[in-house]
């Protein structure tokens, strides 16, 4: 009975502390960094000088407050994702920062010192219509409200009156509003003429009382149209004939006082058009030529001029590039265009204001792999004295292509400034005079598609032992000497690091820098730092190190398309010293399906010089065999559009393996548009053929998703051992495939979720399952024997989970091998839900070396947090009446709602945002998973799901056993002696 | 004027068709107090309050989520939230934050905009326990993602069953024939016959007394032994 309440203990123990988290665990093995993605807009707070605010909007829908000094995020803010959270502009006055959201569809407006929402708006310019609808015929009423529906964002601008900024002006395709920059409430809004017919595009306001609105019909006209600031009313509209603009955008600008200059590359002239002046209705044209001036071919070229302050006049002076390395600064004075200052060549110009000195700087190539940038004052385009800041070039990454300039005004009343570049590989550099690098952030993070952990190779030392072993043995001295050589050497290393230890003793904590390098990368004792091989959507490879989150290496891959398919294998691990690791990773063109090979060393990030084989056809699938190479390689096969298979690395020892192998060697193709799953075997001739084929009808439900099993996964155990002292041996079919459809119907009584388990070799389904009412989005683990699937409950309205778990019955078929030919016996399938009571983001399963450590399920929720589930509450065997016998086995008694307990937190407040994947991998020791969490944010931890059981614990409290011990010795010595004392006086007696 | 009203009358007709057409539930004559509607979409309000903290220390890292992800929301500098353009059915309002725990709220929204806010129960769905609307949330405290250590300490350890069934009757052994005079001639002849009452065979062999002689032959040598031959030490006696 006492064993009984002991192991009751022990589980009860398990269940409630299993993987949690202690306070001063905290930043002890997990790290977290926070990423705001590919800057669109970019403000520096000019508003005091000492401040050190850097607003920036991305394109992963966030907007964000920087710390201009270290690079820090103050506060983020993530919207979601897709169109309807997209940043259509960022303007900034004082304390508020204004953002247009959702293709013109919200303006907020944001308290920029706490990181809290002032006001929102909705912009809604519907209204109008309504009333003339109620007036006019109802058809032509329906009509209007439709096309006027397409109410998308333009252009928004600040309007100031009077040296004051009041107001923000937002266009869109079809009308204008003016809304108050304190409340955010509409001043009005009002329809554009002609909008059918007339795109409208910009917006201007010189803080004349005044807002222009300027129009295009492509290949005719310009629009011009005047608004009064107080109530709205048109004041004036004009026409001018423009029958060489196609676009307005970026084409053209307004200059000095109201003055609207556009640059056209075919008729390679200036246009200058006076705003307010009624007399002038024709736009001039300044041919180039006049200028010394031509547009490279086959360049848009693009004005850029700066308005420092909303409520006065842009400044005369812009910069127009007329190449993509060829700037030039020009200024208009007295209705004429002059030339102030030539940069060529030139990578990037941008103005910046400080107080009331506007400053351009301006970054041209140095030599190959450095920029320098200058500043030079914008009225006169004289160069500033000792203003160069050198940049360098990241000869891994790519071309600068962004320039935001700080400037500020220095004590002796000259202009200093700051410089932020944002290269193509969404570099964030931020530099200082004289060049120095503030801070750096790799913003490519924010968007991390696949990744692997990949084992740290030895050390030198830690390589000579093993290479110990490895060799062929001759003769009795010379191993003993290689022993005793070796076992000096390692005497050696740790003389090393304790002399390091006494040495860094000294010194005082902050400035001892455990600084991880490439060169002093090694496996730890217990293989729990690894190397994360990241791959990015804008293809950037990263290799960080697990432990400190430090990125070691970095590689940008060129001329990658946006959308392209990444597939990261690893063919070598460390392990076969001295043979480097290999990397391979396969990009595909998501359109056509070509790809192409990059084959790296994943330690130092080097491009490896193996022969890649060309892959002419579009690939369809990849495999990687457990047949190795005479380098060690794992064989990786590629099966094109003709089921042709081309395997790499394509030695004469590899294709006599496969030749050997083939007829072992199946895969499988899934056609998720025929809805059509095919299994394929090798020939002997690296051809293929068909062996079964298995249709899901498409016009009833489509394939979303298919996964098999981990390569890498240990299966510890056959069977469960049941209450009454039998086996339940486990259905361990490591060829067994799960596939997810969803049903095409999306009415909520008739949507469904199948679930079908395929095997891979022979094509039979062996089980299927159909939720009704249910809808994906499914997130599913498949593991070990059994399958854990998330869908959408459409009736009740709440997340669902259920587990199927697959079992051979008492007694195995065949234990010592697995076949999927000779399995008569379907398995018996168990299956139970629960209510979830949280969304879930994506879903994940730790792992561990051998498999042995219970297994526990990594649920990431879209409040960033990632809960660590026991597999333990996902038993299909959980009883709803309790006995005697599922006590026995531990099985916790059924309850519908999953619970969910802040404790199983894995990350505590380290939260991530839009949490996309979470990777597992297994470290040295068997009680430790290493978990990766990618999204928004990146965090590394390590989870312990059956604690910590083959190490001490952290808390051991060494204090308590050594005083125990040390009492004790103590207490024999004085009770040795008391005897003495008494033995004697006894034989006294 | 007549034939404008036979229009509007027309027009009305074919709003109604038109249920969800956007230009018509602007022209409804009451959509729920509060509740801005525009087109089909609507606005869930509220306000989000952490007893005893400052609105700033915790907006900027607070979001309100609508069902996931689908509709996100961000907090005003007082407190008050709202979240624009979701349309009608019901929504688990959610608003999260690294530091505070809130309960989420369910909120249905009819056709009509009219809203109503429930406490969420994902067992028996249809359940309405009314909350107020716009929303009042009020945080629970913060949140508690951390286990606390065990920590040693005497009461730990005294309270021990081993150490109970040790301590004890140890206690008993040295404490009971203090306070029991065993001076007295009647009280050890009360003793004594108990303690045959106990052992009816006298002449079995006593385990404690067999021990000790066992021990006394090596009491040198044994140490942690030494406590147990101890203890019974004043049995023999």
């Amino acid at each position: 009975m006492a064993w009984l309440v002991v192991r009751l203990a022990i589980s009860v123990s398990l269940l409630y502390t299993a993987s949690a988290v202690f306070e001063d665990q905290v930043g002890k093995f997990d790290w977290r960094q926070q990423f705001i993605g590919k800057v669109r807009f970019a403000l520096f707070d000019t508003h005091s000088q000492a401040s050190k605010k850097l607003l920036v909007a991305t394109d992963k829908n966030v907007f964000a407050s920087l710390n201009s000094r270290t690079g820090d995020l103050f506060w983020r803010h993530v919207d979601k994702i897709g169109p309807e959270g997209h940043i259509d502009a960022l303007l900034m006055y004082g304390q508020d920062a204004v953002v247009v959201t959702g293709n013109g569809r919200l303006l907020r407006s944001w308290e920029t010192t706490v990181g809290g929402l002032k006001w929102e708006t909705v912009l809604d310019t519907g209204r109008l219509f309504m009333l003339f609808c109620v007036n006019i015929r109802i058809n032509w009423c329906i009509k209007l409200t439709v096309s006027t529906f397409d109410h998308s964002f333009q252009a928004a601008a600040l309007v100031g009156v009077q040296d004051f900024v009041k107001y923000v002006a937002v266009l869109k395709k079809s009308a204008i509003s003016l809304h108050d920059l304190s409340s955010g409430s509409q001043i009005w809004v009002e329809n554009l003429p002609d909008s059918d017919t007339v795109q409208y595009q910009t917006i201007y306001s010189g803080g004349n009382g005044l807002v222009f609105v300027f129009g295009v019909v492509p290949n005719s006209h310009i629009v011009i149209v005047e608004y009064k600031i107080e109530d709205g009313e048109i004041m004036r509209k004009k026409s001018v004939e423009a029958a060489w603009m196609s676009s307005l955008e970026s084409s053209c600008t307004v200059i000095s006082s109201g003055i609207l200059l556009c640059v056209d590359q075919i008729t390679q002239s200036l246009y200058t058009l006076q705003l307010q002046s009624a007399e002038q209705t024709e736009i001039r044209q300044i041919h180039l030529q006049t200028l010394d001036l031509e547009v490279a071919s086959g360049f848009q070229p693009v004005l850029t001029s700066t308005q420092p302050n909303p409520a006065q006049p842009p400044l005369s002076e812009f910069f127009l590039q007329l190449s993509p390395d060829h700037h030039i600064l020009l200024q208009l004075k007295d209705g004429l265009i002059a030339p102030l200052r030539d940069f060529n060549p030139s990578y990037l110009a941008a103005f910046a204001t400080s107080g009331e000195r506007t400053v351009a700087a301006v970054m041209s190539p140095k030599n190959d792999t450095a920029c320098s940038i200058n500043l030079f004052s914008a009225d006169t385009g004289r160069r500033h004295l000792d203003t160069t800041i050198i940049y360098h070039m990241d000869p891994n990454g790519g071309k600068p292509n962004r320039l935001y300039v700080h400037a500020f005004l220095k004590k002796d009343d000259s202009v200093g400034y700051r410089v932020m570049v944002q290269t193509e590989d969404l570099t964030l550099t931020f530099l200082q005079q004289p060049g120095r690098v503030v801070w750096v952030r790799e913003e490519a993070l924010a968007d991390v598609v696949t990744m692997e952990m990949v084992d740290l190779p030895f050390t030198g030392t830690q390589a000579e032992l093993e290479g110990e072993f490895g060799k062929k043995a001759d003769g009795l001295l010379p191993m003993v000497l290689k022993r005793l050589s070796s076992q000096f050497i390692l005497l050696q290393a740790w003389l090393a690091h304790l002399w390091k230890l006494f040495y860094d003793a000294r010194k005082p904590r902050s400035s001892v820098k455990n600084e991880v390098t490439i060169d002093t990368l090694s496996r730890d004792e217990f293989n729990l730092q690894k190397m994360m091989v990241m791959v990015t959507a804008s293809g950037k490879l990263f290799g960080i190190d697990s432990k400190s989150g430090t990125i070691l290496w970095k590689q940008y891959l060129e001329n990658i398309q946006p959308d392209s398919v990444f597939k990261l294998i690893v063919q070598r691990t460390t392990a076969h010293f001295p043979h480097p690791p290999q990397c391979t990773l396969l990009i595909k063109n998501k359109d056509t399906g070509l790809g192409n090979l990059y084959v790296f060393n994943p330690i130092f990030g080097k491009k490896s010089q193996i022969s890649v084989p060309a892959l002419p056809r579009p690939v369809l699938q990849t495999l990687l065999l457990p047949v190795i190479d005479q380098d060690y390689a794992k064989v990786l096969l590629l099966i094109d559009d003709q089921y042709k298979v081309t395997a790499f690395p394509s030695t004469k020892n590899v294709l006599q393996q496969l030749q050997d192998t083939a007829s072992s060697i199946f895969f499988y193709l899934v056609d998720s548009s025929q809805g059509k799953l095919s299994g394929f075997r090798l020939r002997k001739d690296l051809s293929t053929e068909l062996i079964w084929e298995v249709v899901i009808p498409t016009e009833v439900q489509k394939i979303v998703a298919i996964k098999g099993k981990r390569a890498n996964e240990h299966v510890h155990s056959q069977g469960r051992v049941m209450g009454d002292r039998s086996v339940l041996y486990k259905y361990l079919n490591p060829n067994l495939l799960a596939v997810i459809t969803e049903s095409t119907d999306t009415h909520q009584e008739r949507s469904f979720v199948g679930i079908f388990l395929i095997d891979g070799v022979t094509g039979r389904i062996v089980h299927e399952a159909v939720q009704r009412k249910a809808r994906g989005p499914v997130h599913f683990v498949h593991s070990e024997n059994w399958m854990v699937y998330v869908y959408w409950n459409s009736k009740f309205r709440r997340n669902e989970f259920s587990v199927l778990e697959l079992f051979e019955g008492a007694e195995l078929y065949n234990s010592t091998v697995f076949s999927s030919l000779d399995r008569p016996h379907p398995p018996q399938v168990l299956q139970q839900s629960y209510i979830f009571p949280a969304p879930i983001s994506t879903l994940e399963a730790t792992l561990t070396e051998k498999g042995i450590t219970s297994r526990h399920l990594l649920v990431g929720l879209p409040s960033g947090n990632i809960l660590s589930l026991p597999k333990m509450f996902l038993d299909p065997r959980r009883p709803e009446v309790v006995s005697e016998q599922s006590r026995e086995e531990n099985l916790i008694p059924y309850a519908p709602e999953m619970p969910i307990r802040e404790e199983w937190f894995i990350n505590y407040n380290q939260t991530v945002s839009r949490i996309r994947g979470i990777h597992t991998a297994p470290s040295g020791l068997e009680s430790t998973c290493l978990v990766v969490a990618y999204g928004l944010d990146i965090y590394q931890t390590r989870v312990f799901p059956s604690k910590q059981f083959d190490v001490l614990k952290d808390d051991y409290d060494y204090v308590l056993i050594s005083s125990v011990l040390f009492g004790l010795f103590f207490a024999t010595m004085i009770s040795k002696r008391l005897a003495e004392v008494k033995l004697l006086n006894r034989a006294w007696r | 004027m007549q034939q404008m009203k036979r229009l509007l009358v027309v027009y009305v007709a074919l709003q109604a068709l038109f249920a969800l057409s956007w230009c018509f539930s602007d022209a409804e004559p009451g959509p729920a107090a509060g509740s801005q509607s525009n087109g089909d979409r609507f606005k869930i309000e509220g306000r989000a309050i952490v007893p005893g903290v400052k609105t700033q220390d915790w907006i900027s890292t607070a979001r309100i989520l609508v069902e996931g992800e689908e509709y996100v929301g961000f907090l005003k500098t007082d407190g008050s939230f709202a979240v624009n353009d979701v349309p009608s059915g019901s929504y688990v309002v959610e608003i999260v934050s690294p530091s505070f725990r809130f309960d989420p709220v369910r909120v249905d929204i009819t056709s009509k905009g009219k809203m109503r806010a429930r406490l969420v129960n994902y067992i028996k769905t249809s359940e309405v326990i009314r909350q107020p609307y716009p929303l009042q949330i009020r945080s629970s405290g913060p949140h508690t993602y951390f286990m606390k250590r065990e920590t040693w300490g005497w009461t730990d350890f005294l309270m021990n069953p081993m150490v109970m069934m040790m301590v004890l009757p140890l206690l008993i052994i040295v404490l009971l024939p203090k306070v029991v005079n065993t001076n007295d001639p009647e009280m050890r002849k009360e003793m004594e016959q108990s303690m045959n009452m106990l052992n009816p065979n006298p002449e079995l062999p006593d385990v404690s007394e067999f021990m000790t002689k066992l021990f006394s032959k090596g009491s040198s040598k044994s140490s942690g032994g030494n406590k147990g031959s101890r203890s019974v030490a004043p049995k023999r006696r």
